[in-house]
């Protein structure tokens, strides 16, 4: 999380919102946006319906993979980021820019 | 004649080396096939990101966020992490 928001300003210029999300209850994800200093909202998926609706619900660990999407204005998927590689966001950064320069 | 037999000796080895050692290769390539493959996704790049409602507590309120708020305004990075207070 704390890479994308220092990638924040880049991906607000390109018209882009960053939304976290993981199972943890929306206090437990405030604090945690607080401590690493993150400034987006961090969402609450409290029961893990929307994660499982991505089918990426792992039973193994209850919890989310670590997975980014980049979801286009008309709402389709532009790009998908999985497990280590979600870790380091420049691709979707990368995705971003393209957009906004082609535009 | 000795010296014969040295070489046909050399001669077999290096036969029974060139038999043996493609297979010892093919091995590798298929331990390494064997690796545990990352699970494909349900959900494709193309595809129509699910809409869903969810929410964040903004430090005084719990704030509502759906997908569908940003459609044709702006687009959306949803990322997914696994638990708050760990890396990544």
């Amino acid at each position: 999380m704390k890479a994308f928001q220092q990638n924040l300003k880049q991906l607000e210029a390109a018209d882009t919102q960053v939304l976290g999300v993981s199972m943890d209850s929306p206090f437990a994800n405030k604090a945690f946006a607080d401590q690493i200093g993150v400034t987006f909202p961090l969402l609450s998926d409290w029961g893990g319906d929307v994660t499982r609706q991505y089918g990426i619900y792992v039973d193994k660990y209850k919890a989310a993979r670590r997975i980014n999407f980049l979801i286009g204005k008309d709402g389709k998927i532009l790009e998908e980021q999985i497990d280590r590689d979600a870790i380091d966001p420049k691709k979707i950064v990368d995705a971003c820019e393209r957009r906004k320069l082609s535009r | 004649m000795k010296r014969n037999c040295v070489s046909t000796m050399l001669g077999v080895w290096l036969l029974t080396a060139a038999m043996v050692c493609p297979q010892v290769h093919a091995q590798g390539d298929k331990a390494q096939a064997n690796k545990p493959e990352p699970v494909p996704l349900k959900l494709n790049v193309g595809d129509v990101a699910p809409d869903f409602k969810l929410h964040y507590f903004d430090g005084s309120d719990l704030k509502e966020v759906s997908l569908s708020q940003y459609r044709g305004k702006s687009n959306v990075v949803l990322a997914f992490y696994i638990f708050a207070f760990t890396g990544g």
